[in-house]
Order: structure tokens, then C-alpha cells, then sequence
């Protein structure tokens, strides 16, 4: 008995161990027609596709569970990232993810620098504020 | 401390020293821009870079030219060709031209061969197809580069150039604050640097609407969208700048392991991530952080 994929897309976060074991609890109770916890599923193989990005790519994996006697008999994890980069994120070249940051004020910082996307000078802002005005007359 | 501020290659710039900066040290600072954008602006008809797009065939080689094309070399290595000194008209397709005027006529891809058709050698440049240079991944960073060893010669002590984005400190330390990308009036982090330079990328400025920015992909011409700002922490301010534009890609993270170069990232999402050993503390939710 094979029910695939339930769902076409669980998002299952960032990292390729960190989504294959999120994604087994999250997506293995769910995948049951949106059962809530505690509700029996029926035996069978259950097939989802996850994905997460990566810089200017987005990987998928393919996460299979077989169900036996309501309980997690065998999971399958089939992850072909595109890049070998991808296989190496979580180590070599990245020390850490935070899900949420949280933006502080800059004037309570005590910084006396601050660095973001280049300053726009003169004309690259006029340029800006012509586009606005010709697109809103446009509009009207 | 001593400020001198002044508008330059698009760009407002400060310049932060302990005693002020001589008239003498200005006109060379001043003259070393004029001739960084005398030779490399695509904003410009004068320039060897338009009379290279118009077809000129070759043009004595602008001083840089060699250090220049060796880290678009890496940079397009490492980023599977992403980033590409040839992508001007692909910038000026998106509407990014030297009249500002706009006007989005359709992604184009840059050449990805960039390097069977620029040649560098008998101190000249050469492109065998007329083509648009746009050294803009890095040439701000090494104008930096150049301006402060400039102002290190002429005033002893500290010094801190600081072209919007791009920094160089020589000497103290300086706090700063990594710019929110969603709201400019907050930080995601601060970062102490010390002796060394940090230069930012951002898609929040320069941008002209409907997910239009200078960030481009040079392999579809396409505006990235997976990473929304960065800042690289490195020895000069051309390898910093070059890794912050190389983090917008697949790639780039493994460039600046190699280079040694510290980082943090801003994607889309939200999410913020940084490299091993990275000293700048990120605002981060406890909770949030993985693993």
C-alpha cells in the first residue's frame, strides 16, 4: 500500500540532518489527512518532498516512512542536493544559523559605524524619485 | 578625531583621522579617485571601459586591471560563474545605465566564456567582443584600499575610511553596527574590527522597484533573491568586498573559508547566518539558534 507524496512541499529548515530528523516528526504525524496527535494512522509507505534553500539554489530531499503497526517501521531520507556545497553547509564554511534575529535600535548601540547597502548619492536618487513620479501619474 | 567628508563615485565617503588631513593628503586622495573612476566607471563615455563597450578592441591597461581581473577570476570560480566582470550590460538591461534611467528591458545573461574574451598582458586590455566591464563586486573595496594607504602615508595614527558600506580601519578599533536590511534604523549585530576592513552588500538601496536591485546573478541576469545582505570582515577591502558579493551566491562561503575572510548573512527569509569563528555578535532569539 502506497500513498505519494502527500504533500507536495514541507518546509523542513536548513540544514540536511536537521531537516531529515525535523522533518520525520513533523511531517509523519501530519501527513495523516492533517490527523492531530494521538489519532491512528493507517500502515503504509509515505513519501513527502522537502525543501530548503541555499544561496540561489533550492535543494529538495524526498522523505520516506513506512508505517507498520502504527508505529515508524523503516524512514528513508533521499536527499540529492544539487551541489556538493550544499552537503557541507553545516560545518566547514558555516558556523551558525539563527532562524530570527532581532534588530536592535542603532542609536542605543553605541556604535559609531554603521555598515549596510552603499549610501545612494544625488543622482541615483533622483533618478528614484522621477521613476515614482511618472509611475504615479501613470497610475492616476 | 578629524572628519573630512565628500561625495565620490556615487557615494557619499568619510574619512576619519586623529589630526586633520592635510591639503596635500586631500588633492592625492582626491586624484587617485579621479583617476579609479576616470578608468573603471561604465557611467561614463570617457572612460576605457566605454570605449571598450563601443568597441574599441583594446585600450592601454587602467593600474588595477591586474589584481582586478585576478579576483573576478576567483570570484567567478567560486561562485560557478555568478559573478563575472561582464556584467554590465546585463545591469544596464535591468535598467541600471549610465542615465539612470530605469527602465527594465529584460534579464540578460553576461557572457559565461568572460574568459576567453579579456586579455590582460603587454599592459593592455583587451576584449575580443565589444563588452561592458563592470568591476562594481569589488571595485569600491579597492578604491578603499587605495585611499587609505594614501592617508597612512601623509597623517601618522588612526585612520578610517569609510565609503558607505565599505570600511578600512588602520590602527584603533570601531564598533559597527550591521544595518538591518528591512529597517535602517536598526541593527541585526554589531562588530568590532580592528585593523582590518569590513565591507557590506545590501539589496535595499539601489534598488528601483518590483525585486529590481544591483545584486545580479550574472548566469540568467536575474536579480538574486535567496540572500538580502551581507558583511565580510578581511585584511584588505577588496577581499572584503569581493566575499560580500560572492555570499549572495552558492560558492561564496567556501571562497571565504579559503581566503580566511569572516562573514555574516542576511537571506530573505530572515534567517542570518555566519562563519565559524565569526566575531561579530549577532541580535539573536537564544532559542532560535541552530544547532
Amino acid at each position: 500500500m502506497t500513498r505519494a507524496p502527500h504533500r507536495s512541499v514541507v518546509r523542513l529548515g536548513a540544514l540536511v540532518g536537521v531537516a531529515g530528523a525535523l522533518g520525520l516528526t513533523a511531517c509523519a504525524p501530519e501527513s495523516s489527512a492533517g490527523a492531530a496527535g494521538g489519532e491512528e494512522f493507517a500502515d503504509g509507505t509515505y513519501s513527502a518532498e522537502g525543501s530548503y534553500s541555499t544561496p540561489e539554489t533550492v535543494e529538495t530531499i524526498l522523505v520516506t516512512v513506512t508505517l507498520a503497526d502504527g508505529v515508524i517501521a523503516d524512514v528513508e531520507v533521499e536527499g540529492s542536493p544539487q551541489r556538493p556545497e550544499s552537503e557541507q553547509y553545516q560545518g566547514q564554511f558555516i558556523g551558525g544559523i539563527a532562524d530570527e534575529v532581532v534588530g536592535k535600535p542603532i542609536d542605543d548601540l553605541m556604535v559609531s559605524r554603521v555598515a549596510g547597502s552603499s549610501l545612494t548619492s544625488g543622482g541615483f536618487n533622483q533618478a528614484i524619485e522621477r521613476i515614482r513620479v511618472e509611475a504615479s501619474e501613470a497610475a492616476g | 578625531m578629524s572628519v573630512w567628508r565628500f561625495e565620490a563615485i556615487g557615494a557619499p565617503w568619510e574619512i576619519e583621522t586623529s589630526a586633520p588631513l592635510p591639503t596635500a593628503a586631500r588633492s592625492a586622495v582626491e586624484g587617485v579617485i579621479a583617476e579609479f573612476d576616470a578608468a573603471w566607471s561604465r557611467f561614463r563615455d570617457d572612460s576605457p571601459v566605454a570605449a571598450l563597450a563601443r568597441g574599441a578592441g583594446s585600450v592601454p591597461a587602467p593600474p588595477d586591471t591586474g589584481d582586478l581581473f585576478a579576483t573576478y577570476s576567483a570570484l567567478s570560480d567560486a561562485t560557478d560563474g555568478a559573478v563575472n566582470p561582464l556584467v554590465g550590460a546585463s545591469l544596464e538591461s535591468l535598467g541600471y545605465d549610465a542615465s539612470y534611467s530605469f527602465a527594465a528591458s529584460g534579464p540578460v545573461s553576461a557572457p559565461g566564456d568572460w574568459r576567453d574574451r579579456v586579455r590582460f598582458d603587454g599592459g593592455r586590455l583587451t576584449l575580443a567582443e565589444p563588452a561592458l566591464i563592470d568591476v562594481g563586486a569589488i571595485g569600491k573595496g579597492r578604491l578603499v584600499d587605495l585611499v587609505a594607504a594614501i592617508v597612512a602615508q601623509h597623517v601618522r595614527g588612526d585612520v578610517i575610511v569609510d565609503a558607505s558600506g565599505d570600511l578600512a580601519v588602520r590602527g584603533r578599533s570601531v564598533r559597527i553596527g550591521l544595518e538591518h536590511p528591512f529597517d535602517p534604523n536598526r541593527a541585526i549585530g554589531v562588530w568590532t574590527v580592528t585593523d582590518a576592513a569590513l565591507c557590506a552588500s545590501a539589496t535595499n538601496r539601489r534598488a528601483w522597484g518590483d525585486g529590481l536591485h544591483h545584486v545580479l546573478d550574472a548566469r540568467t541576469g536575474e536579480p538574486v533573491r535567496a540572500v538580502t545582505a551581507t558583511w565580510a570582515v578581511a585584511q584588505t577591502a577588496m577581499r572584503a568586498d569581493a566575499i560580500a558579493t560572492a555570499l549572495f551566491f552558492d560558492g561564496g562561503a567556501r571562497l571565504a573559508h579559503e581566503w580566511g575572510v569572516q562573514w555574516v548573512r542576511m537571506l530573505t527569509d530572515g534567517r542570518v547566518e555566519w562563519s565559524p569563528g565569526c566575531g561579530a555578535e549577532v541580535f539573536r532569539t537564544t532559542a532560535s539558534v541552530e544547532p
